[in-house]
């Protein structure tokens, strides 16, 4: 998409908070286009309100996000998202093809029913992960990596440039790990920035491109070894550090 | 006989008010509730219908002061659903600002404002001409034509709404994030779904009466949900399953001489038990089929490593020496061969390539398990029967045994643990 500014997501003097605690402060970043980006953080570290944030769900005390050069609130549906695998009701009616047609939703008028095209863009996007054996399976009735899939096929029929996966890695196995990560990386290549919750410290610094430290407030934005610092990491962490020995000693070999 | 029972009836001008306008009212109640059941906002629904008893009261009272009508029909239909809403937004402001959580919230208001109506109507009650047991129990049997205009008008209305913002609905209810995320206003969206529930739960109460209307509501929406795997069909099912629940309620009414409303839901009901026992995927019975149908790993790894000790192959009498016997062992053998791990021949059973890959994995699992126990200090005779036991669990615990052990060649008994 064509604009004037470089950056896929900005986010400035971001600040947030819920019943007088800070839940965000003084977060500023700025997202390059074509990124993989891993945030990373303790548990209630804010990684939600960030996501939200991004997808112009909170109205911030201070600060502002620009989506591709335009503010989040006008820039409705131009962030895809991925939930959580946690946070979907696996028990509901619906379809895998009827899950990636609802990424073109946004598309057809309330009037109108979905087209012939908007059935073809749900359907290669189910292509494009390779679901299209799954399309009348019952969203429950799938893997967790498959479900996973489903979800990603979603965002990609949105045909937004920016993704927002909230922990697709949790609770799926190494292979699974595997096959989500491919289909991210070809997401990448096919020009979309990918922005993923993740909690993985150890598998972290090979994933992404760059990583986002964040614990209210922004510790650290760039490549993973500048970030994945004993240093930083113990000041996020706090106590917990110790288990994170293995990350330290995989970067120096 | 079959005239008597089902034809007569229907020339009954009571019966077929009855007929047509409850379903009017369990179709949009079915289809609406189907939303209601897939939000989990069944309490909801019994709220509403509590809460319209303050409503009608209000309308009532408000009709007869200023101007003069008495029961005017209208102004109660405001009145109840004016009702429904301050409930709703009561509900979720309680539950918002303190930690009071929304179950609670819902059960304190619901019960606040039909009290609220209770008092109001035993207060006015020389103003007020209402039955209250009318009101609790309903009258189906005694549908006015006003009742059926109303209802008419508000399952037109209702349905036209859930059609036509059919793609809202499903995408609010399943991912409200997503929904926000591409614009949608999931907040009025909730609100006009409330409104339209306060509106069916409204015109059905004349018929079942409070305390079933929710009933009406959930029931056949539910009784979708266990035969359906798309929204639009469990709808279209649901609805379906309203009216039969209202004409086999009605005549079950006639022959049993009973209340309307009560026959009606408890007709509802057994159509509900009836399909969650004999529904083809999510029933009673297909859950036992499946359950019983599946073999259990452990007989499978059994037979393999029985017969791979047996110098792979085996006959049914040795086999059962060493496997538990029963259904399930047939069973198991059969679906071995159809899974290519075993060939039958005369009825000695061998193993194929396949099969004997299989049955080494067991066997590891089985020796690196004896000699683990065997580290932690496991008696003698108690390592085979342990390891016995343990040789089935999954999950990368082979692996770590392996290492943990050292890769060890042997087990204690001094036989060779196979390699990968």
């Amino acid at each position: 998409m064509a604009t004037d500014s470089p950056y896929a997501i900005e986010v400035e003097h971001l600040t947030v908070s819920y019943h007088a605690r800070a839940a965000l402060l003084d977060v500023s970043v700025r997202i390059e286009r074509d990124q993989l980006i891993g945030v990373i953080g303790p548990n209630g570290a804010g990684k939600s309100t960030f996501i939200k944030a991004i997808l112009g769900f909170i109205k911030p005390d201070v600060g502002s996000v620009t989506i591709n050069g335009q503010d989040v609130q006008k820039a409705k549906g131009k962030v895809a998202y991925v939930p959580q695998r946690g946070s979907v009701d696996w028990d509901f009616p619906v379809t895998v093809r009827e899950v990636a047609l609802m990424g073109r939703y946004q598309r057809i008028p309330w009037y109108a029913s979905p087209s012939a095209a908007d059935r073809d863009a749900a359907r290669d996007a189910l292509a494009m992960v390779r679901m299209e054996e799954f399309a009348d399976r019952q969203i429950g009735e799938l893997s967790g990596g498959q479900q996973q899939r489903v979800f990603l096929a979603r965002a990609l029929a949105q045909g937004s440039d920016i993704l927002l996966l909230d922990e697709p890695f949790a609770g799926v196995d190494a292979a699974t790990e595997r096959a989500i990560l491919e289909v991210l990386e070809r997401a990448k290549k096919a020009g979309k920035t990918l922005v993923v919750v993740h909690h993985d410290l150890v598998t972290a610094a090979e994933y992404f491109d760059k990583l986002i430290l964040i614990k209210q407030r922004m510790y650290a934005y760039g490549e993973p070894r500048a970030v994945l610092r004993e240093d930083l990491l113990s000041k996020v962490y706090e106590g917990r550090l110790r288990i994170f020995g293995t990350v330290f000693k995989e970067k120096t070999a | 006989m079959i005239y008597e029972l089902f034809i007569a009836p229907l020339t009954e001008t009571y019966f077929q008010k009855a007929l047509l306008g409850g379903s009017m009212v369990a179709v949009v109640a079915g289809v609406v509730g189907c939303l209601v059941v897939l939000r989990r906002m069944a309490f909801l629904g019994d709220a509403l219908s509590h809460a319209m008893i303050a409503g009608v009261a209000g309308g009532y009272l408000v009709m007869k002061m200023l101007f003069g009508f008495e029961a005017h029909a209208p102004g109660m239909l405001l009145g109840s659903l004016l009702a429904a809403v301050t409930t709703v937004a009561l509900i979720s402001f309680v539950s918002r600002i303190s930690r009071v959580k929304e179950d609670a919230a819902i059960g304190i208001m619901y019960t606040g404002i039909f009290a609220l109506g209770v008092v109001a109507v035993s207060i006015f009650r020389h103003y007020i001409h209402i039955d209250l047991m009318h009101f609790i129990m309903g009258d189906i049997l005694g549908v006015a034509d006003s009742d059926l205009w109303v209802s008419a008008f508000v399952s037109a209305f209702v349905l036209t709404v859930l059609i036509l913002f059919f793609r809202h609905f499903q995408l609010t209810t399943f991912d409200p994030i997503m929904a926000a995320s591409i614009g949608l206003p999931v907040l009025l969206i909730d609100y006009v779904l409330t409104t339209c529930v306060s509106l069916v739960v409204v015109s059905a109460v004349s018929m079942v009466g409070v305390i079933l209307v929710v009933g009406l509501l959930i029931t056949p929406a539910a009784t979708a949900y266990l035969l359906c795997d798309r929204l639009d069909k469990m709808m279209a099912l649901a609805a379906l399953f309203g009216v039969t629940s209202v004409v086999g309620g009605l005549y079950l009414c006639v022959w049993l001489d009973s209340a309307g409303g009560g026959a009606i839901m408890l007709f509802c009901t057994l159509q509900f038990l009836a399909v969650l026992v004999v529904a083809p995927k999510y029933g009673l019975l297909a859950r036992w089929l499946r359950l019983r149908n599946q073999v259990p790993q452990q007989i499978v790894e059994d037979v393999l490593t029985t017969i791979l000790r047996n110098n792979k192959q085996a006959s049914m009498e040795t086999i059962k020496h060493y496997v538990e016997d029963g259904v399930a062992l047939n069973r198991a053998i059969r679906q071995m061969i159809q899974d290519g791990l075993l060939r039958d021949r005369q009825n000695v059973y061998e193993l194929t390539g396949k099969g004997e890959q299989e049955a080494a994995k067991v066997l590891r699992a089985h020796r690196l398990w004896e000699a683990y126990l065997k580290s932690i200090g496991t008696p003698q005779e108690q390592l085979h029967p342990t390891a016995h036991r343990l040789e089935h669990i999954g999950g990368g615990t082979v692996e770590y045994l392996d290492e943990k052990l050292g890769q060890p060649e042997q087990d204690p008994h001094g036989r060779d643990i196979p390699r990968e």
